[in-house]
């Protein structure tokens, strides 16, 4: 078995659609709210992910797929973590032994994850393949520094797996769906360990190595604006999901880092909205 | 306490061992012999448990990539048992009693991890669930059964946690393998993978080399007084 394992072999069954963000994204069932010509009537209504949507059922199940496979990725890249680095003191290719057994226990985790996401996929109503699967988050998975694997994946994409399970609970929540808000709230309980990981093995192991800090937090800074989609995460009503700042900070993140990260999901959301409007007068010039 | 409540006094003197206890202090292994055993097992788990790590990305059928995954972790738990129980056995760096038993183990966990292709998750299991696991389980139950039941208790707590964990595994192991060798070609690759890595699995004579069961050359030191 190879020591690194690349993005495109991933092993699936037949009925896995892969592709890239940007055509995941296109997909008009997404949970994250599409720019649209806003009516006098939806002037003004909130972007989040709310059973008063038009689109709720849809947007739900979609991103309920989308957290499956997510899960499916997250259970592979900490399998790979477990093994593509020998026991050691952390410098060069090695990792220490008891992070090496916290990936087995993440792999233990997300397994048990995917088995939740079929169940509420099939209790959502939802055929697995029904939605295309991208793999950005193995992707982050993929770099040959440990390091860097947990501030992309443990800091960054299970710190967004916190604001999307967040919103998923208040979902089930608001919708009365006991079933969804009881799984959401276990997988929830998860995640927030797992970034506490990635945020504790960071600091461990970058201790005496502050470049190598600094390159991790760049990178899980780069993974954080793209998995942003725009501005779909953040404070404004705007936005499809909100930052989840409590069960953020017991996983490790501070006060600045939180900030930081909501100052990003903003700038994110005008970058958004200034393209679209680009985008209109375009399309308005050549009509 | 003096109540005074009465003057006599209920005897509480009573054997150290009770009638039922039939423990004794005799056991095959010292000290140091129990270390070298644990730091086989820690190997050899921890080869595995990286192993099924691996796996998960290469099978492309959801129920095992999910099994792998979650027995990942139950290896890794062992490991750790296994390296927490070395510094109680008078071996304070771990990793120098964390090796192979013989050249011939590393062998076999060299060809037990060597199919990698999405089609082979025949032989992955094969060499996990029919080979290796068993002889975790000979290796481990050998063990429990020969060493000092109250010396080395410490040992013998952590096994029996382990074996629980180890035939529970298999079961998934060896059910997933039957519902995927369904044609005489599945039974024919199983078999031969299975016979490639047991050849080398004998040569190495087990998770802790010739005498993993007892049966081999090399003599353990009895202990007991």
């Amino acid at each position: 078995m190879r020591q690194f394992f690349p993005v495109e072999d991933l092993a699936r069954d037949e009925r896995f659609v892969q592709t890239n963000m940007a055509e995941r994204m296109k997909d008009g069932r997404t949970a994250i709210a599409v720019e649209k010509q806003s009516s006098a009537k939806s002037r003004g209504a909130t972007k989040r992910l709310t059973p008063e949507r038009h689109d709720a059922s849809d947007a739900a199940r979609g991103l309920m797929h989308g957290i499956m496979v997510g899960e499916i990725q997250a259970l592979e890249g900490a399998g790979r973590t477990a093994h593509d680095f020998a026991a050691g003191d952390g410098t060069g290719d090695t990792v220490p032994f008891e992070l090496k057994l916290d990936m087995a226990r993440q792999a233990w985790d997300e397994a048990r994850h995917v088995e939740i996401s079929a169940k509420l996929s099939d209790w959502m109503g939802t055929e697995l393949g029904e939605f295309a699967e991208n793999t950005v988050l193995f992707e982050a998975a993929c770099s040959n520094d440990p390091i860097l694997r947990l501030a992309g994946v443990n800091r960054a994409l299970e710190g967004l797996a916190i604001d999307v399970f967040t919103q998923m609970k208040e979902f089930g929540d608001v919708a009365g769906d006991p079933y969804l808000e009881f799984c959401e709230d276990w997988m929830l309980a998860d995640e927030v360990t797992h970034v506490k990981m990635g945020s504790d093995w960071l600091r461990k192991v970058t201790a005496n190595d502050p470049d190598r800090r600094t390159k991790a937090l760049e990178f899980q800074q780069v993974v954080d604006k793209l998995f942003s989609f725009g501005g779909a995460r953040g404070e404004s009503a705007e936005s499809s999901f909100s930052l989840a700042k409590r069960f953020r900070e017991l996983a490790g993140f501070t006060d600045d880092e939180v900030e930081t990260i909501s100052a990003m999901d903003a700038e994110a959301l005008e970058e958004r909205k200034e393209a679209v409007r680009k985008y209109r007068e375009r399309v308005g010039a050549d009509a | 306490m003096g109540n005074g409540a009465t003057d006599t006094h209920e005897s509480t003197a009573r054997a150290p061992f009770a009638p039922w206890d039939r423990r004794d202090i005799p056991g095959s292994f010292s000290v140091d012999e129990t270390a070298r055993r644990v730091g086989n097992y820690k190997w050899a788990e921890m080869k595995l448990f990286e192993a099924l790590g691996g796996w998960v990305a290469t099978v492309p059928e959801l129920d095992v990539k999910m099994r792998l995954g979650t027995h990942c972790y139950h290896h890794a738990w062992h490991a750790d048992l296994w390296h927490k129980r070395l510094p109680e056995l008078r071996e304070m760096k771990p990793e120098r009693l964390t090796v192979p038993a013989n050249e011939a183990m590393e062998r076999f966990i060299s060809a037990m991890t060597e199919p990698e292709a999405p089609e082979l998750t025949i032989e992955k299991l094969v060499g996990v669930y029919r080979v290796l696991i068993p002889r975790f389980i000979a290796a481990y139950t050998y063990h429990r059964n020969n060493t000092s039941e109250i010396t080395d208790a410490p040992t013998i707590r952590s096994i029996n946690f382990i074996l629980q964990d180890e035939f529970d595994d298999w079961r998934d192991g060896e059910m997933l393998l039957q519902s995927l060798v369904t044609t005489p070609e599945h039974v024919r690759r199983a078999a031969d993978h299975q016979a490639k890595l047991e050849a080398i699995m004998v040569e190495a004579g087990g998770i802790t080399g010739a005498d993993s069961i007892g049966t081999g050359e090399t003599s353990s030191t009895e202990g007991g007084a």
